[in-house]
């Protein structure tokens, strides 16, 4: 058993575990932080990504100890994070993802918005391709990965100030438009109500 | 979930110390670097080290230097940070793409240069849970008297997995060590035993402490080739490292050939260079030393069924790769 | 069928709908997306212990003693359980109870469930584990399904009629062998599916918490409520209103969270003796034995057509490897024939499905439930019949299409159909008639065609309840509660409960609160399978705001003295059509009901009409609305290595009315994405041992990012006259034609016919090799 002393989306902890302990357990059991997910048991599916450091880092084959002296930013870190720098509503990464229902059964989400969060931090302008390589660690069964790549690209094209590319099925319907960031959902109902 | 079995964890914070550890605990400690192939291994029962000694305090692993007599890279830089690095890209890109290829991002984030030089061998009877062994009745590479890769099997034949392994045969690097007596280097090239229960030659009271590129020829051109079923996250089923030296005139000078996950050595394979040397990239001479290369690579490396994928079909993936890669290194020589 | 069955396809108030159509957010996505969200392993309870399994490392063998004292002496283990603990036999359908949550007197496969301890934690259950002893008599171990139909000594389960056959059926419909005499093309041949498993990422996990008053709350991982429920009842002895089963939020299934499986039961019992809330959460290795996934298929198909193309008969024959229990597999038997008699209208058609048992895990429900194997074998049949008769696919499936509003050869009726419009669709978007065989050798187009159910008109225990029910709480507050059974696996289908409720009331989706999957608190829906939840538990929901809805406007049109006719509900307003100052909002509108009326909440109810041929079996199949699809696959063949490269994907899919086209596209993508990695890289199955050939997602490839294909997903809406707003599946139809899709795809690339998955590269090499050498003799 060990006091490990971690920096945990900016809270300073102490913490006892034992020494056999991978971060995940550390996060999960001891802290109660248990939108990290655990999927494969052994660094197969990226279902427990956490950033170090902001870099997306498998918890579940992380000796706990090594998560002392950086950074560390689990799921529930982003939106706190987004709110404290002045902004509405959640990350806008996880706010994409709801938009384009990238989230369907949500389990390997946390992990995918993680690793999506820092690709964006260091590429704001990612292209299809990166963003496939960026998010290649990252096993999910429900999508078929479609909407979530959509749900980045939505992001950088919010960020850029374009209009995002539409998948065929919606080019289809004319007018239909992606729901809208609620902020800006309470604005234009305000507006309609004048 | 899956758990790994207790143990003591120690974190030094120099080499010597670490060193000092691991001869304190004879058999019983174990190094620990990214830890990203050490604990899925931990957790399957297949080390149960007493101590585990983390590398991540100790000071002085990290990083990429310059000087005359080469890069010195530092055991614990990252694979992701190895496979950006400008200098390792520019100087030894064969290693900075086999880097790029290991496993997945997250994992490469983690995972370290000198933690993939020191994989353990890999085979589909040996990397699996402690139930699933003991169903097997084990194998000769854990607990067991037998290896069923070869139904009936003496030896152990686990597969050297570890992409960055060729490329730094290619490269001609070599590996320094620190032990109780000292330091001492050794040639990569001539770290390997053909036993898969251990195939380098390394004390278990050694540490690794930095892997050394020696300066390559102006010319240098270097690439890694690697067969697996997804794209991500996956073990090479075969990889192959080429580095073809061209003279000012582009014609190769210098070359050579290295290859993984065929049996418990990475290997070089022996004469490439006479085969390609003097032939010019785009000459018919020299697509057809590219041939004569492809087939004798073909006939050097006879793929076992220790990891998954079809045998047979690796060993056909050979010269197909191998052409590959001779035709990437030289793509970028404008040849 | 009653009148509260059926809605109609039209919007509920005025020409347009509201809410209907749009892309919407899932009323549980944000959650999701911060982490909030509670799924089964997130949740810890005061003194909750933890429990672990011991399983077999026997592919068949009696089990001659256990003994478990060292176990239970050790410290900090509180309980230890054995198949004597839990004698009672189960399994999903009733007609074929032969599972034990741990094994009674015999083990049935590697990995096979044996004894369950709990104790203050995981790594103290486990050294328990080891210190239990079991004495094992092996016995002779069936690995291949072949040998087990051949052999019936030893049996897997004995005292069996029939050796090791789980089931068998035989049934012909028309005049088959009339058929293929009026036959002036035939075409015969074998073809093989390989075993794929689900991969939810999330293990399957319960806990259960066992009160001082003898109510026994769990929460498990599972995609049916209602059966763990009546299963625990019976198997713990507990009247099934003392028993409450909740689905927390859950992390995929895919059929594979539909079995009662072993931790539920053993998690009770354990709860039960220790008085402590236990959790057991499987290890990945443990979700692969309990697996459940697609049934190895060998089959034999024949079918016969005349010259221009119109089918005159086929004949299948079908063997099935059903691993060590029935789970579903009686009815995985009849699907495997049952479900192939559309798009394309059968004249005449026979089949004969046999299911053995083998000693490997369990196989049962994948996506597109015993019909993805059938399909895939005859979607490459008709390919072979379009070349032999130099008709293009898409037109030789154009002639053979059956039509909306009639029946199929087996009895099953067939309301709307949008198969031609999907056909259309991946033609154009495919730029088929430009590309299709015109493409450099190596590059190829193929297409295929399929339907599937949206839900079955059979519950799996007969009665005559409803299959869905809801309750709707409607709060002063202008808020709307919907209580449903149904389960929510991740296809969003709380949404889609919630966008019902908010078209049908005129209410926001934002103020439509949704309780679901707790036996407790909402009426019984028979859960998450067969593509049933948006059908029926949306037409029930609709059937309950009706009753509200009549209340309501009754209550405005008193009150505002009005023609009921005039009073909208939309949009968060009670409008007056004619008179625009008494718009209110339904937080108002509710109130004046509820004062008019008293507490205000509604019940609504769907169950299917009678439907299927009069035959045994016949309702097995039977559903009140049909899916069909098209798909067209985009291949480049690497003839150096064998590697088939998956350039794209299109696939049409006719849903019915997509309530939320979003949702739908999410469905039709991940189905896709499923069926490519069944065809291409996934591959379930034993080794010479018995043992799982790698139970990890290491060793079983599902594709990342860089390995699936870009799909197009395509909506074709047919619009349905019994769905809800009409509305039909899609979450199972669209895997399955994007497998036989790809194989014609191979075929126009390079000329050779696939019959045989899963198609790896090393055996996609051999076969070019083969037919290069063949042409060359």
């Amino acid at each position: 058993m060990r006091t490990l002393h971690l920096l945990v989306n900016g809270d300073r902890l102490a913490v006892a575990a034992p020494d056999h302990w991978t971060l995940i357990e550390v996060l999960r059991y001891r802290l109660g932080l248990t939108g990290t997910k655990q999927g494969c048991d052994k660094g197969d599916c990226g279902a427990c990504t956490v950033l170090l450091n902001g870099k997306p880092t498998l918890s579940c084959i992380l000796p706990a100890s090594r998560a002392e002296g950086h950074e560390l930013t689990t799921i529930e870190g982003l939106r706190p994070a987004h709110c404290a720098a002045g902004g509405e509503g959640t990350d806008p990464v996880q706010d994409a993802f709801d938009r384009c229902d990238a989230l369907q059964c949500g389990f390997c989400q946390p992990g995918m918005m993680l690793s999506a969060r820092a690709l964006l931090n260091e590429n704001a302008q990612p292209d299809r391709k990166t963003i496939q390589e960026a998010l290649s660690g990252n096993l999910c069964r429900c999508t078929g990965y479609t909407q979530i790549i959509e749900a980045v690209e939505l992001v950088v094209a919010d960020a850029a100030g374009v209009d995002p590319v539409l998948p065929a099925w919606q080019v289809d319907r004319d007018g239909e438009d992606l729901p809208l960031a609620p902020a800006v959902e309470k604005a234009t109902t305000a507006e309609g109500d004048n | 979930m899956l758990r790994l079995p207790p143990y003591r964890l120690l974190e030094p914070s120099s080499a010597e110390e670490a060193v000092k550890l691991l001869a304190d605990e004879p058999g019983e400690a174990m190094l620990i670097a990214g830890g990203t192939d050490l604990v899925p291994n931990m957790k399957h029962g297949l080390f149960e080290p007493k101590t585990v000694i983390s590398l991540a305090k100790v000071e002085g692993l990290e990083g990429v230097s310059d000087s005359d007599a080469g890069l010195r890279l530092g055991p614990m830089t990252t694979l992701a940070d190895a496979s950006q690095n400008a200098l390792i890209i520019e100087r030894a890109p064969a290693l900075a793409q086999a880097a790029g290829v290991v496993a997945g991002p997250q994992l490469r984030n983690v995972g370290t240069l000198g933690g993939n030089l020191m994989l353990d061998t890999r085979c589909r009877w040996y990397n699996q849970t402690y139930f699933w062994r003991k169903g097997l009745g084990y194998c000769l590479k854990k607990d067991g008297t037998l290896c069923h890769v070869v139904e009936g099997g003496a030896r152990c034949v686990a597969a050297a997995s570890n992409d960055t392994a060729p490329a730094l045969m290619t490269l001609n690097a070599s590996a320094v060590f620190l032990g109780p007596d000292g330091e001492r280097e050794v040639a990569i090239a001539d770290l390997w035993t053909n036993d898969g229960i251990v195939n380098k030659k390394v004390s278990t009271d050694e540490l690794l402490i930095a892997i050394k590129v020696p300066p390559q020829a102006p010319g240098h051109h270097g690439t890694y080739a690697k067969l697996r079923r997804r794209d991500s996250i996956d073990f090479p089923l075969f990889g192959c490292a080429v580095r073809l030296d061209l003279d000012e005139e582009g014609t190769v000078s210098g070359a050579d050939l290295a290859a993984v996950a065929l049996v418990a050595r990475p290997m070089r394979v022996k004469g490439v260079e006479e085969l390609l040397l003097g032939t010019k990239p785009g000459s018919e001479a020299f697509d057809q030393a590219v041939e004569e290369v492809a087939q004798l690579a073909y006939k050097r490396c006879r793929p076992l069924d220790n990891v998954p994928g079809d045998a047979e079909w690796r060993r056909e993936m050979v010269p197909v790769y191998v052409r590959r890669a001779l035709r990437s290194a030289t793509a970028s020589s404008g040849a | 069928m009653a009148a509260r069955d059926i809605h109609g396809p039209k919007p509920p108030w005025g020409e347009h709908f509201q809410v209907i159509g749009k892309g919407h957010r899932k009323v549980d996505g944000l959650a999701k997306a911060t982490g909030d969200a509670i799924y089964a392993d997130d949740i810890v309870l005061p003194g909750m212990l933890h429990a672990k399994t011991l399983r077999s490392p026997h592919a068949h063998a009696k089990i001659k003693a256990i003994r478990t004292d060292k176990a239970l002496a050790l410290e900090g283990v509180h309980a230890v359980i054995t198949g004597s603990d839990l004698p009672e036999c189960y399994g999903v359908i009733p007609w074929t109870p032969d599972e034990n949550a741990l094994a009674v007197d015999k083990v049935r496969f590697i990995g096979d469930e044996v004894a369950a301890v709990a104790a203050v934690d995981e790594d103290t259950a486990n050294r328990a584990l080891e210190l239990i002893e079991v004495d094992y008599e092996p016995l002779h171990a069936f690995l291949d399904p072949n040998e087990a139909l051949g052999r019936g000594d030893p049996q897997i389960h004995e005292g069996r009629k029939d050796g090791n056959v789980s089931k068998h059926v035989k049934l012909d419909f028309g005049d088959v062998d009339g058929g293929f005499e009026e036959a002036e093309v035939v075409v015969e041949g074998d073809y093989s599916f390989h075993g794929t498993t689900h991969g939810a990422i999330e293990p399957h996990c319960a806990v259960a918490q066992f009160g001082a008053d003898g109510n026994l709350t769990l929460w498990s991982s599972t995609q049916i409520t209602h059966y763990v429920q009546r299963e625990i009842s019976k198997v713990l002895d507990i009247e099934p209103q003392h028993v409450r089963v909740i689905q927390p939020c859950l992390g995929g299934a895919f059929g594979g969270k539909s079995d009662p499986f072993s931790l539920e039961f053993c998690v009770s019992k354990l709860a039960m003796i220790t008085g402590r809330p236990v959790k057991m959460l499987w290890t990945r290795e443990e979700v692969f034995y309990a697996h459940r996934g697609r049934h190895p298929a060998q089959m034999h198909y024949r079918t016969g057509a005349t010259r221009d193309g119109r089918l005159t008969a086929v004949d299948a024959k079908i063997l099935l490897d059903g691993g060590a229990y029935s789970s579903f597999g009686l009815v995985t038997t009849y699907y495997s024939g049952q479900l192939l008699t559309g798009p394309y209208h059968f004249p005449a058609y026979r089949f004969d499905s046999t299911r053995v048992f083998t000693n490997t895990p369990p196989c049962g429900p994948k996506r597109g439930h015993g019909s993805v194997q059938p399909r895939f074998a005859f979607e490459i049949q008709l390919d072979e019949l379009a070349e032999k008769l130099e008709l293009d696919p898409i037109e030789l499936r154009r002639r053979n299409f059956q039509g909306d509003s009639t029946e199929t050869i087996n009895g099953q009726r067939i309301t709307s159909n949008g198969f031609l419009e999907c056909l259309d669709k991946v033609e154009t978007a495919s730029d088929w008639k430009e590309r299709r065989g015109k493409l450099p050798f190596g590059r190829g187009l193929g297409v295929a065609g399929s339907m599937y159910i949206t839900g079955t008109n059979y519950p799996i225990y007969p009665n005559d309840m409803p299959q869905a029910g809801i309750q709707l709480k409607v709060d002063r507050s202008g808020l709307v509660t919907v209580f449903t059974g149904g389960n929510d696996i991740g296809q969003g289908s709380n949404s889609v409960a919630a966008y019902l409720v908010a078209e049908e009331l005129g209410v926001e989706v934002s103020d439509v609160r949704v309780v679901a999957a707790d036996t407790d608190l909402c009426p019984v829906d028979l859960g998450a399978y067969s593509s049933r939840v948006t059908f029926m538990v949306g037409n029930a929901v609709i059937d309950a705001c009706r009753k509200l809805r009549a209340q309501i406007v009754d209550t405005l049109a008193a009150t505002w003295e009005c023609d009921k006719k005039r009073v909208r509900l939309m949009r968060g307003m009670a409008l007056d059509l004619e008179d625009s100052e008494r718009a209110i909002p339904m937080r108002e509108a509710f109130q004046l009901t509820e004062a008019a009326c008293d507490t205000l909440g509604a019940t609504g109810s769907y169950n299917t009409p009678k439907l299927g041929g009069d035959y045994r079996g016949g309702a097995i199949g039977a559903s009140p609305a049909y899916s069909f699809t098209a798909h067209v696959v985009e291949v480049d063949v690497d003839c150096e290595t064998g590697f088939i490269g998956v350039k794209k994907v299109w696939c049409a899919h006719d849903c019915g009315r997509a309530l939320n086209p979003r949702l739908v596209a999410g469905q039709i993508e991940g189905s896709v994405y499923m069926g490519i990695a069944e065809a291409l890289l996934e591959d379930h199955k034993v080794n010479r041992f018995g043992l799982h050939d790698g139970p990890s997602l290491l060793d079983y490839p599902m594709p990342t990012t860089l390995d699936t294909p870009e799909i197009e997903a395509l909506i074709v809406e047919s619009v349905d006259p019994e769905g809800p707003y009409g509305a039909k599946e899609a979450g199972e139809g669209p895997l399955h034609s994007s497998i036989p899709a790809l194989a014609n795809a191979v075929y126009d690339a390079v000329g050779l016919r696939l019959t045989d998955l899963p198609f790896t590269p090393a055996k996609v090499l051999r076969a070019l090799r083969e037919m290069k050498s063949a042409a060359g003799a």
